[in-house]
């Protein structure tokens, strides 16, 4: 892979609506390699739809994505105006991993196999080998010893981290949080973050979508404060929660904060 | 491979067991088929050795072997007609013309024609358990392709298994069946035995057999389209979220995640359509074959005896047993997971 | 508008039932006062010495729904058939109404001389039953036939010449007893498929799913004539069913007086005129 772009992800005024409902207006972000971004906000405010909208859950009404400086796609009033070949787009689509709030794993696959089915199927690696590095991802996370259990037997932060590893799998470039820790019961949510900032510290590209303040404060390169599908503010983690300019972040931190 | 936990199915092994030695018992002490013929009266005897030489044979000599039991009976027709039966049951030879014996005898006769012993295998409670099996494991596995058509994207696709849907449930399985058999050949100018060797000379029965079953999997396509229609879209949506995100296709997606985990749920209601079938295979009688219900219906009619009814109860309860058993073990199997 | 459209041939269709069921009932009258011309005849034969349920009237018992013997018309009330058009025949010969009761096949020896006169209902003359009735001489015959497509050139000359085909027989039929003892004594080898309509078997033979089909010669005279596709082959006159009217066993005078006006409808021609209007075909 050639790393001669200058953004790895970039969006340009990306807006979905979902009938008369404004979900997104205008979103611009532009990401480099290697930075971690933290999405907070009120509920409602459109930040896990702009995420799923940067991996194509869902479809956006119009604007652009860009992925490695490369057109992904591009369109209008819910037409596609421009876009990469299908087989371009499934290839960059893969440098994309995503963790849900709700683990989504496959139930009726052990927690190695929920690992290893990606690569294997879609990739159409070898399973020796994806094995290998499933359990080294697995160890990672700290649940090696959980290999051969179905999901059901797991606590949910244990889950969650299943999940981190069956996205790493893949191997990805970018890494997608869509409220990793919203599901989980507060003595769990610790064991999750640390993995993610673990995978922060070793150089990965990550989104998260977070009620987390401590963990974007202390692993965010920027912090984006959405509200009203709309980005209000945008800022270092210092910007934002010491010295929040706009009047929405600082009402929404006081709130958060006092909770 | 799970060692079989033999503490588990103690009580069931002794049991099964016990079963088996009284049935090698009753078997051993069962009296040989020659042993029954021998006590036949000498007139009968006479007539079958008429028979001989005979065009046109006098004497139905009908020996019917039940693993613990055994019994015969010759009648002959025409104008001097005689009768006589006689059951064999450890180690003696009963006369079965009159009183309790006959009845035996009756029972022995009944249980050993419904089940279709000594004739074809699309014949009696083998018919019935060939057809009803084949037709579930056709019927789950066009009713899937209904399925993922009715739910596709693909808008022309979806109508047409929708038609097939509505047209297949909106029409009865008896007319369908008489249009496959009858209407399709009659158009076409082909016949279904010719699909058999003109040597074979059960190609007649193995040609409505295969008819019946086309008509039935066609049929049971379409309930259990429905079946796995609704066992796929009870699938939380989040296994379609994740399987995209993971860069599986669709088919990937629906092949490898959705319908592994459908299938435990749709097997309660592919049960209950097994059920189904099982009754509904009776309508077998509308192409000239014969299963448990038909059979029991003729004898009957021509025999006047409502004790016909109760072997005829049995033999559905044990398939019905021996299949739900069966589906409980495949429903177990699909759920470790949970 | 769609819907507009669908209401509106819906609409159109049961229209269009209704009309045809009108037309079918119209039919039907019409073909009754026919068939009343036919029979009008003068009195001949004396039956004086005649004890009847009711004066005037010769009761009959049938089982109405055995086409072409007996069945109701498409009015549904009307009995119509082979055998209803001779016993009306053989009434008015002794100057009698014929008023037809219909009774269940079960039981309908035990109504003679209780809640009818005669029973005439396709009956077939038994050693056994000739000990507990009087029977009229037969005014048909009934023989087991076998039919082959047309262009089929096997050569049948008795039941034995089936021996290794596949045949077919109405269920629990005489056809179907026959072949039976024919397959259970070893007589022949023979794949017997029984239906429960007889129009099955003839339809089995179209397709070419069968070889042959065994059935009562009156029936097979009625498919031959109406299609070109069948031919009857061979009839077992050896063991002919002979059909008569089944009468009250101490009412001999009734009997002689029937067995007249059955010679005389024989001599006149009807019986063979009745039996090709409804089966189509010449027998013995």
């Amino acid at each position: 892979m050639s790393d001669s772009y200058e953004y790895i992800l970039k969006t340009e005024h990306v807006s979905k609506r979902f009938g008369s409902l404004e979900v997104l207006k205008d979103i611009n972000l532009a990401v480099k390699k290697g930075e971690v971004i933290c999405i907070i906000g009120p509920s409602g405010a459109g930040k896990s739809t702009f995420l799923r909208s940067l991996n194509q859950l869902e479809k956006i009404t119009s604007g652009k994505i860009f992925i490695r400086d490369e057109l992904f796609l591009h369109r209008e009033n819910d037409h596609t105006v421009d876009k990469l070949p299908k087989e371009k787009q499934q290839e960059l689509l893969l440098e994309m991993g995503m963790v849900f709030q709700r683990f989504n794993l496959f139930p009726h696959m052990t927690v190695l196999q929920n690992v290893c089915e990606a690569p294997v199927v879609v990739k159409k690696e070898k399973k020796e080998q994806v094995e290998v590095r499933a359990r080294e991802l697995l160890e990672k996370v700290g649940l090696s010893e959980k290999a051969d259990e179905y999901p059901s037997r797991l606590s949910g932060g244990q889950q969650q981290r299943v999940a981190i590893a069956r996205a790493l799998a893949m191997n990805p470039e970018i890494m997608l949080f869509d409220e990793p820790t919203s599901a989980l019961d507060p003595e769990l949510v610790g064991d999750v973050l640390n993995v993610m900032k673990e995978l922060a510290e070793s150089g990965m590209t990550m989104i998260c979508v977070t009620h987390e303040m401590g963990f974007a404060r202390e692993v965010a390169d920027r912090v984006l404060f959405m509200a009203d599908g709309i980005i209000a503010e945008e800022g270092t983690p210092e910007e934002i929660f010491t010295n929040p300019k706009v009047e929405r972040t600082r009402n929404f931190l006081n709130a958060i904060l006092e909770a | 491979m799970k060692k079989f936990d033999f503490k588990k199915y103690s009580k069931q092994i002794i049991t099964a067991a016990v079963i088996i030695v009284i049935c090698i018992i009753f078997a051993v002490l069962k009296p040989a088929k020659d042993e029954l013929l021998s006590r036949t009266s000498p007139a009968m005897q006479e007539m079958i050795a008429a028979d001989e030489n005979s065009t046109r044979k006098r004497v139905t000599v009908t020996y019917n072997d039940l693993l613990v039991i055994n019994y015969v009976s010759l009648s002959s027709s025409g104008a001097n007609v005689m009768s006589e039966k006689y059951v064999g049951l450890l180690g003696s030879v009963y006369s079965a013309d009159e009183g309790g014996m006959k009845v035996v005898g009756q029972m022995v006769n009944y249980t050993y024609r419904m089940l279709g012993c000594g004739e074809n295998l699309m014949h009696g409670a083998k018919l019935t358990i060939l057809l009803t099996t084949l037709t579930v494991i056709f019927g789950v596995m066009l009713g899937t392709l209904l399925a993922l058509g009715k739910i596709s994207k693909n808008k022309i696709l979806a109508k047409i298994s929708s038609a097939y849907i509505f047209f297949f449930r909106g029409t009865p399985l008896l007319i369908q069946l008489f249009v496959v058999y009858f209407t399709v050949p009659g158009i076409c100018g082909f016949a279904w035995r010719d699909l058999f060797p003109a040597s074979d000379a059960e190609a007649v029965y193995k040609g409505a057999f295969t008819a019946a079953l086309i008509a039935f999997a066609l049929n049971s396509g379409a309930y259990c389209a429905e079946i796995v229609r609704s066992a796929i879209q009870s699938i939380d949506k989040g296994q379609f979220e994740a399987s995209k995100a993971l860069g599986m296709t669709y088919g990937q997606t629906m092949t490898r995640i959705i319908i592994p985990q459908s299938v435990r749920r749709m097997i309660p209601n592919v049960s209950n359509e097994f059920i189904m079938i099982l009754k509904d295979a009776s309508m077998v009688f509308a192409i000239s074959l014969m299963d448990i219900t038909t059979i029991s219906k003729n004898i009957m009619t021509s025999e006047g005896s409502y004790l016909v009814f109760i072997p005829a109860l049995v033999i559905y309860l044990l398939i019905t047993a021996f299949f739900g058993y069966i589906f409980d073990k495949i429903e177990k199997k699909f759920s470790v997971y949970e | 508008m769609k819907k507009k459209v669908m209401a509106v041939l819906c609409a159109a269709f049961m229209a269009f039932g209704l009309v045809a069921c009108g037309a079918n009932e119209g039919n039907t009258d019409t073909a009754n006062t026919d068939a009343a011309d036919d029979t009008a005849a003068e009195s001949t034969i004396d039956i004086s010495g005649v004890t009847l349920m009711s004066d005037g009237v010769l009761t009959v018992g049938a089982e109405v729904g055995y086409p072409p013997f007996e069945d109701f018309a498409d009015d549904g009330t009307t009995p119509i058939g082979f055998d209803v058009d001779i016993i009306t025949a053989v009434a008015d010969k002794l100057g009698l109404e014929v008023n037809i009761i219909n009774t269940a096949w079960d039981g309908i020896f035990a109504g003679i001389g209780v809640n009818y006169d005669v029973a005439c209902s396709a009956i077939t003359i038994t050693p056994e039953r000739q000990e507990t009735m009087l029977f009229s001489t037969p005014y048909i015959n009934n023989y087991q036939a076998v039919v082959l497509l047309a262009d089929d050139d096997t050569e049948i000359t008795s039941f034995n010449d089936l021996d290794g085909m596949s045949i077919a027989v109405q269920k629990e039929t005489t056809s179907d007893i026959l072949m039976s003892d024919y397959k259970s004594t070893g007589t022949i080898d023979v794949q017997i498929v029984a239906n429960e309509k007889i129009t099955s078997c003839f339809t089995q033979l179209q397709n070419g799913e069968i070889d042959a089909v065994v059935v009562d010669s009156t029936v097979a005279d009625g498919y031959v004539n109406s299609s070109d596709a069948f031919k009857i082959v061979y009839k077992d006159t050896e063991e002919p069913e002979q059909f008569g009217i089944a009468i009250s066993v101490d009412n001999e005078a009734l009997q002689t007086a029937i067995n007249e006006a059955l010679a005389e409808l024989e001599a006149e021609g009807f019986i063979q005129e009745t039996y090709d209007y409804w089966f189509g075909s010449v027998t013995e």
